[in-house]
């Protein structure tokens, strides 16, 4: 892929970028746009830019651009580099959609673009066998999610009536809980949780780190694990005031960023070790969304913006550093600031705002986050968790950017390593730097954020204070965190030798376990249901088949039974008993028989005593149909079986085993369907359409014969559906009777060749 | 490799057109006495597999008008589609039909779109039966020898 393809497919997301930063200087906001899509189901192309999309929309174009730039380089000659921007200006065209629906459906639509695009970039290095099995796994876990959420967005939809999120969450807060409302409730807060990898449904995120990194940087910690947290963000100002969502988002995020950051600890792979400290910054923000009060509001918008700008930048970090050494396993790096400053220099910098130093965005973030626990009722567990979740934030950036660069020397077993290129520099360095700059300057993003929090709990006006750069109490916390944070990262290894031992005893019960479990039951129910449904035994498919409709139908009448009307008796005249002795006659007869031939005349006998029957009730087409169609079926399959004969196949009748059950069946499905002619025999018959038809084949069809007038004039378009489905149930059926007749000759011949080769 | 029988072989040339001329006989007085396009089509047929057994199924394939029993049954769905053509051009609705007479003298005859619609179910429903049924009878017809110029002497060689 050459420079100018490179640099065309980098200038749409900087593009984009450029719109949306004319769109938050010059408009309004909210904007909103609107096409008729699917009118008669209330889906329209809504889209409506608030603050928190106008958030959103800057973090997918703003990383996009470095991701892109980045991804130029890191993929440097890889043969499919094409295929990766493709699906990179897919995956963002994706995003943004998502983060500006204003249509429940469209929502989801673009929601699950997403997940099938990460299924693609997750799986980009498809020859690898841990790949597919990472993807896979991505897809499974956020498509059922995307199940859930499909159904408790048409749940909520048919609940409020509309489909319109904007008019949803206004509504919502004046509605007192339904079953219907808390069952879409619940069904989105599984989307959400999957979405974004919280508990228990986090384990997917650290394996999608097979992907390449820009894939890992752009989707796996800026902008597509966010969705969730996004669209509870965006529901919170309709449901915030319910106990359920409250202590859902609260319970599960706290829980997840713990259980995230300790996970942390176990792993040696810097991408891996990065990826669960994105799940514990995503379990922060559901717990962020889940706290009342405008200080969490604010919160949550500061610590998206700022988890983007240095979680990015150190993914390109672990990147570059997969690319100058050729492993990520912490164990076998140190010393690099030799080999490469830059990195180095980008990793420090990304790495202060993660531990949220001063003169970062990071550290005002976490202040955000402090005053907005301070200000909220007493959450303990809470506070705990986040005590937690900074001290070892502090340690994962010390890992990321002190440890493998300044430390261990000894461990640099890399003697190759070297510094990237431009484009595998500056993408981290840029983005850093942009977190250090609105660190010391946050009044660029002040406005940017009080919109993202007006829109996620309308009348914040909190913002102004929280956002100055001040060196107040937050000082003291901040102190304290990094002095345990620092302690961590000392006594890193020793931690982690504890946590494997830990990890080995709740691994067999853990999560990732259930999921392989699940994933390998699918097939073994699937063969085990296969082997019992599908047996391939005709007599058997029969059996099954007719006495479910039996049961089925003897259900339908036993229910029905006391509205019963039972017809009277009528005298009829010899052709209609002599039609129905002849039908008798064939039935009883097929029963002894065992030679299929035989069987197949017997059988026909039932077809000709239908024909006379019908002859004697006045319906001669009908009549003149069946012995036709009973004449060339019978033919057929005669010359058919006597061929047979001739081969030596098909001689006598299997399927003794199914004999006894066979004639139960057949006298019930027999004793059913003649309880419901006899039934519907004794309904008054309205003859209003007969008539009608009677009466006006003549003058308005020039034709006496009714059946055949119905047929060709007044229903000619039935006739003409039912002769095109004849013709294209032919078109399917003659290249399969072709293949087996081929199969046929080839084994003939085969048995001629070898007859000639004795002779 | 099945042997046919003398007999069958020698009736099958007259009788196939006589159960022609049966079915188009019943075709044409479908509209006003029992018949019409749907039985008239499976009469055919019924032809058809006669041909077949007396003297193999791709035979009776390539008897058939056109020589395919799939470009009979698409030919008849697209002059079904035809017939309802004229009265869509003219403004009524699809398959409106049209009645006309045309004087030969003595006496008129009578068209309509109705027969040509009927001439459609006609050839239709005869192609994909005889479709099928060919391609059962077909099956295990093959010996080594190419039966596409199955007939009698190949028979009588074989057997």
């Amino acid at each position: 892929m050459g420079m100018t393809a490179k640099a065309a497919f980098a200038m749409l997301p900087l593009a984009t970028l450029l719109c949306v930063l004319w769109l938050a200087v010059e408009v309004n906001l909210p904007a909103v746009w609107s096409w008729s899509w699917v009118p008669a189901l209330g889906v329209s192309l809504d889209f409506r830019v608030d603050g928190l999309s106008l958030l959103m929309l800057l973090m997918i174009t703003g990383v996009g651009t470095a991701v892109f730039v980045y991804a130029g380089g890191y993929l440097e000659g890889h043969p499919q580099q094409r295929r990766l921007f493709v699906l990179l200006t897919l995956f963002m065209i994706a995003m943004i959609g998502c983060v500006t629906a204003d249509n429940l459906i469209v929502l989801f639509l673009f929601w699950e673009m997403t997940s099938l695009i990460s299924f693609l970039l997750v799986g980009f290095n498809h020859e690898e066998s841990g790949s597919r099995k990472s993807a896979q796994q991505a897809l499974l876990v956020t498509g059922t999610g995307g199940l859930a959420l499909l159904a408790g967005f048409i749940v909520l939809g048919h609940a409020m009536d509309t489909l319109s999120v904007s008019t949803i969450v206004a509504r919502l807060p004046d509605l007192e809980p339904t079953p219907a409302l808390t069952t879409a409730l619940v069904l989105i807060l599984v989307g959400a949780f999957t979405k974004s990898a919280q508990f228990p449904f986090h384990f997917w995120l650290p394996n999608a780190m097979s992907a390449p990194t820009p894939v890992s940087a752009y989707l796996h910690s800026a902008t597509m694990v966010k969705l969730g947290v996004y669209l509870l963000a965006r529901l919170d100002p309709g449901f915030g005031e319910w106990v359920l969502w409250e202590w859902a988002l609260k319970g599960v995020g706290s829980l997840t960023a713990a259980w995230g950051m300790v996970l942390a600890l176990r792993e040696r792979d810097l991408k891996r070790i990065l990826a669960w400290s994105t799940v514990a910054t995503l379990g922060t923000l559901v717990m962020l969304v889940g706290l009342r009060g405008e200080g969490a509001t604010v919160a949550v918008g500061a610590l998206l913006l700022a988890h983007a700008l240095y979680k990015a930048p150190l993914f390109f970090v672990a990147g570059n550093i997969d690319h100058g050494t050729g492993t990520r396993v912490i164990d076998r790096l140190g010393n690099l600031r030799h080999a490469m400053p830059w990195t180095a220099a980008a990793a420090l910098i990304a790495g202060a705002s993660m531990a949220g130093m001063p003169m970062s965005f990071g550290y005002i973030a976490k202040d955000i986050i402090l005053s907005a626990k301070g200000g909220d009722d007493v959450f303990v567990f809470a506070r705990a968790a986040n005590t937690v979740f900074g001290a070892i934030a502090v340690a994962v950036a010390a890992v990321a950017a002190i440890r493998v660069f300044w430390r261990h020397p000894g461990n640099n077993e890399t003697p190759e390593a070297h510094e990237g290129g431009l484009a595998l520099v500056a993408p981290p360095l840029i983005l850093a730097l942009v977190g250090v700059l609105l660190g010391v300057f946050p009044f660029f993003v002040q406005e940017l954020i009080a919109e993202a929090s007006v829109a996620m709990t309308p009348g914040t006006e909190a913002v102004v204070v929280g956002l100055a750069l001040e060196l107040g109490p937050a000082m003291l916390s901040v102190a304290v965190t990094l002095g345990v944070g620092l302690a961590v990262y000392l006594f890193w290894d020793p931690l982690h030798r504890m946590f494997e031992r830990v990890a080995a005893v709740v691994g067999p019960v853990g999560m990732a376990t259930q999921y392989e479990r699940a994933l390998h039951g699918i097939p073994r129910m699937a063969a085990a249901s296969t082997r019992w449904v599908q047996h391939g035994r005709l007599p058997g498919y029969g059996v099954l088949l007719l006495g479910i409709v039996a049961l089925l139908t003897a259900l339908l009448l036993v229910q029905a039974w006391d509205a019963f009307v039972w017809p009277g008796w009528e005298p009829v005249s010899a052709g209609y008993v002599g039609a129905c002795l002849l039908i008798v006659a064939g039935a009883v007869l097929s029963l002894f028989q065992a030679d299929r031939l035989v069987l197949l005349l017997c059988a026909g006998l039932v077809g000709f005593g239908s024909a006379v029957f019908f002859l004697y009730v006045g319906a001669p087409d009908v009549a003149f149909t069946q012995f036709v169609v009973e004449s060339v079926f019978v033919v057929v399959v005669a010359s058919v079986l006597l061929k047979l004969r001739l081969q030596g196949r098909g001689q006598g009748l299997h399927g003794e085993a199914w004999r006894p059950t066979a004639a139960v069946v057949s006298v019930a499905l027999g004793a059913v369907v003649a309880l419901v002619l006899l039934v519907a025999s004794a309904v008054p018959f309205d003859g209003s359409l007969s008539d009608f038809f009677a009466r006006q084949s003549v003058p308005a069809a020039n034709g006496r014969n009714v059946v055949n007038v119905i047929l060709v004039d007044f229903r000619a378009l039935d006739t003409l559906g039912e002769i095109t489905v004849v013709m294209l149930s032919l078109l399917a059926a003659w290249p399969l009777l072709a293949a087996v007749r081929a199969q046929m000759r080839s084994a003939s011949r085969d048995r001629q060749a070898s007859k000639g080769g004795h002779a | 490799m099945s042997p046919r029988p003398v007999m069958l072989d020698v009736v099958a040339r007259p009788l196939y057109w006589v159960i022609l001329l049966a079915s188009l006989w019943v075709l044409f007085r479908g509209h006003n006495e029992p018949g019409g396009g749907f039985i008239g089509g499976l009469v055919a047929a019924s032809a058809s597999v006669l041909w077949a057994i007396a003297r193999g199924s791709d035979a009776a394939a390539r008897r058939l008008p056109l020589g395919s029993p799939m470009k009979l049954a698409a030919v008849g769905v697209g002059i079904g589609v035809l017939s309802g053509l004229p009265a869509w051009w003219m403004g009524q609705s699809f398959l409106t039909h049209w009645w006309g007479t045309v004087p030969l003298g003595l006496t008129d005859l009578t068209v309509s779109t109705v027969l040509l619609f009927d001439v459609g179910v006609y050839l239709c429903v005869w192609g994909a039966l005889a479709g099928y049924a060919l391609a059962l009878l077909g099956l295990g017809e093959d010996g080594p020898v190419d039966e596409d110029m199955a007939g009698p002497q190949n028979d009588r060689r074989d057997s």
